[in-house]
């Protein structure tokens, strides 16, 4: 009778973590609009170091966990600025290059003298 | 749309993006395992549908400067 039964517990089973993990991604907000994403990703972020540092006293290890360093980096200003950098130096460029050549030119004129 | 707020948009929908290609990834990483006998094409469908998601919050909350709103119009 058990043998007859394993394969619908299992089918369950599978459903029931299935439906679990579903529910989970439904109920923290991760398919939702863009603003509740940022909060599900502000709250991971504030549960982390104190779920590190229980870890850390699970292993019996009281390390001091260096600060993680605060990031300033902003794609959007980075992004500005390189798009202001690219198109400055194409800019410059075909003025670089015949100073180069010249220079080039000028030093090959030295070496034959 | 002041190019402050411009740029807040912009960044709120590139998390999003990352969060709901994660989160389709792993539902699909999940499903496939468990119903369909490890292939890949539950990966890819997830990660597939998480994209399609980001892009499609994005495009609405980029718009919906534009748009007139229910609460607006009623007036």
């Amino acid at each position: 009778m058990a043998a007859r039964i394993l394969p619908v517990v299992k089918l369950a089973t599978k459903v029931t973590i299935a439906g679990g993990a579903l529910y989970v991604a439904y109920d923290s907000g991760l398919l939702g609009s863009s603003e509740q994403g940022s909060e599900a990703l502000e709250k991971a972020k504030a549960a982390i170091p104190p779920a590190i540092e229980e870890w850390m006293k699970y292993f019996g290890v009281e390390t001091q966990l260096p600060t993680i360093p605060k990031i300033e980096f902003s794609p959007v200003a980075a992004w500005n600025s390189g798009v202001q950098w690219t198109i400055s130096s194409l800019s410059e460029a075909p003025t670089k290059a015949a100073e180069h050549t010249n220079n080039g030119l000028q030093y090959l004129k030295d070496l034959t003298k | 749309m002041s190019e402050k707020e411009l740029g807040k948009k912009w960044d709120r929908c590139l998390a999003d993006g990352a969060i709901k290609l994660g989160t389709g990834l792993s539902l699909g990483i999940v499903f496939s395992v468990l119903f369909f006998k490890r292939r890949t094409w539950p990966i890819s469908f997830g990660s597939g549908t998480g994209l399609g998601m980001a892009y499609a919050n994005c495009q609405n909350e980029l718009r919906s400067h534009y748009v007139l709103h229910r609460s607006e119009k009623e007036q």
